[in-house]
């Protein structure tokens, strides 16, 4: 976990197939306010590139990605 | 809905009328013979359900619009007004047709109703009321395709770590790249999803044939067909074709995705490497005796299910039944046999639709529930991430009593050496 960032809602995506990352982070952001962030915990290597992509098309931003063996924690602010 | 809209509307429309989709449009008897064909109908019974009324919708719009006869005389010639109701209409219609083709194969005069219902799914993206999620999907998709330089570092990052896992299946020898990555001259490029299981026993294999091949930064999946939005789906297919071009890679190879395969082979034109499903790819293998299995790793009753877009609509049928019988002398072929195979009930995106769908989709295919259950395998075989997740799903719902697998996954757990 990081600790400069403080987590408003954490969504597990781990073992999930695929496009279900993407579209469980989509839902789970609509759910906290603008300017909140979530964690999501993927333990896809596509999720690497599928999540930016997904921020940039969404306007919403990426604080911070973690990597921890295999699990990978998005830090996500809610931005619109 | 105002004239303005309509009339956007209305051109889409015509963008979708080429020959093929004015003869579907104008030779429906309506004989009834796809009535009991389509899954969704035969396990629902309801009439909204049956091919040729899904089609209906769309030839009434097309009879008043596009036939002098519907434009002079409305109410004799059946013709519809296109109005927010009947879009309304047509999102039910499209999004419960999971573009299987089964109708197709029974009707006298082969009507494609996928095709149809592509006119439908255009409309709603013209109107704004697609399922938002799934254009979502794809922008992502061609988003990567437009900055992948920004992506690549950690997507490296994460391959790296799946190494470990691919050895654990098949040591590589020393000094070979465990998945190589954008190696220039490769005999393959495989193409995969974003998942770790859509790689590990991928790479495992290709290693344990010794291919030369190497795995591409974006992912098969392709969102803009599930939406039916035709410049998207370009976009996305157009990244692999450049990376395959820019590599300039013998063969492209697509991971278990039924529509990533139909969407390259039948969309990419004319190129100079060849495209294949890794199903092709590992029976090939077999038969030039490049990898070797236990042949009593799964001793049970195995069953395959056919994915609709690499069977019916990409002709992917003998391979898959090739491959299980060197892994099992208790294959059962469900009945009936792969050209007319129940779809699962996942695809045309409802699967990507999650939750949402989770009600309709296992309502929709009690018929192939029956038709698993029928065989009696211990072991539902597939070689589709769709159907995958779709056929998991109904194994909780239906208790059919199976092991749900992927193909590539049963053969990476049983290589041997010799
Ligand atoms: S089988 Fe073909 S011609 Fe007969 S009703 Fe169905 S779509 Fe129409
Ligand atoms: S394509 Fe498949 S789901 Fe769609 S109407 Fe035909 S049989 Fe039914």
């Amino acid at each position: 976990m990081s600790d400069d960032i403080k987590v408003d809602k954490s969504l597990d995506l781990k073992g999930l197939a695929c496009p279900m990352p993407v579209v469980k982070v989509s839902k789970g952001i609509k759910e906290v306010e603008i300017g909140q962030v979530i964690a999501a915990v993927t333990t896809d290597p596509g999720s690497l590139t599928d999540f930016p992509a997904w921020a940039k098309t969404s306007g919403n931003e990426i604080l911070k990605s973690e990597q921890d063996g295999n699990e990978i924690t998005f830090y996500i602010q809610r931005k619109s | 809905m105002d004239q303005k809209t309509r009339n956007e509307l209305l051109k889409l429309f015509k963008s979708k009328l080429n020959e093929a989709m004015r003869l579907y449009l104008e030779t429906c008897t309506r004989c009834g013979v796809c009535t009991e064909a389509c899954h969704v109908y035969a396990s629902t019974g309801q009439v909204k359900h049956i091919a040729a009324y899904r089609s209906e919708i769309i030839r009434r719009l097309y009879k008043k619009y596009f036939k002098i006869r519907g434009k002079l005389w409305p109410s004799l010639s059946e013709s519809k007004e296109l109005t927010d109701v009947a879009l309304e209409e047509l999102f039910e219609a499209a999004y419960s047709c999971t573009g299987c083709r089964r109708c197709m194969v029974y009707c006298p005069f082969g009507i494609d109703t996928q095709m149809l219902m592509s006119i439908a799914k255009l409309l709603l993206i013209g109107a704004n009321t697609e399922p938002e999620i799934l254009t979502l999907l794809a922008d992502t998709s061609v988003e990567k395709g437009k900055s992948i330089d920004l992506f690549k570092e950690g997507f490296l990052q994460g391959i790296k770590n799946l190494e470990k896992e691919v050895v654990k299946k098949w040591k590589a020898e020393a000094g070979d790249s465990v998945i190589p990555v954008d190696v220039m001259g490769a005999d393959i490029l495989y193409v995969a999803l974003a998942g770790a299981h859509s790689i590990i026993p991928a790479a495992a294999i290709f290693n344990a044939a010794g291919e030369n091949w190497t795995l591409s930064f974006f992912e098969a999946v392709n969102f803009g067909a599930f939406v039916g939005d035709p410049t998207k789906t370009k976009l996305i297919l157009d990244r692999i074709i450049n990376e395959a071009l820019r590599l300039k890679v013998k063969e492209v190879c697509i991971c278990e995705c039924g529509t990533a395969f139909r969407v390259m082979k039948q969309l990419s034109g004319k190129q100079p490497f060849k495209v294949s499903s890794i199903t092709e790819v590992h029976a090939r293998y077999f038969k030039e005796g490049r990898i070797k299995i236990d042949p009593g790793k799964f001793n049970t009753a195995i069953t395959y299910h056919d994915p609709c877009q690499l069977a019916r609509n990409a002709g992917v049928m003998d391979e898959p039944r090739y491959i299980l019988s060197q892994m099992t002398k208790d294959f059962r072929d469900m009945t009936p046999d792969p050209t007319y195979n129940w779809c699962c009930g996942g695809g045309g995106g409802l699967v990507a639709l999650g939750d949402e769908t989770i009600d309709f989709r296992m309502k929709s295919a009690r018929v192939k529930a029956d038709q698993v259950k029928k065989t009696e395998a211990r072991i539902l075989a597939t070689a589709c991430e769709n159907c995958h997740s779709q056929l998991s799903d109904l194994n909780d719902h239906y208790k059919m009593n199976v092991e749900v697998k992927f193909l590539s996954s049963m053969i990476a757990d049983a290589l041997v050496s010799e």
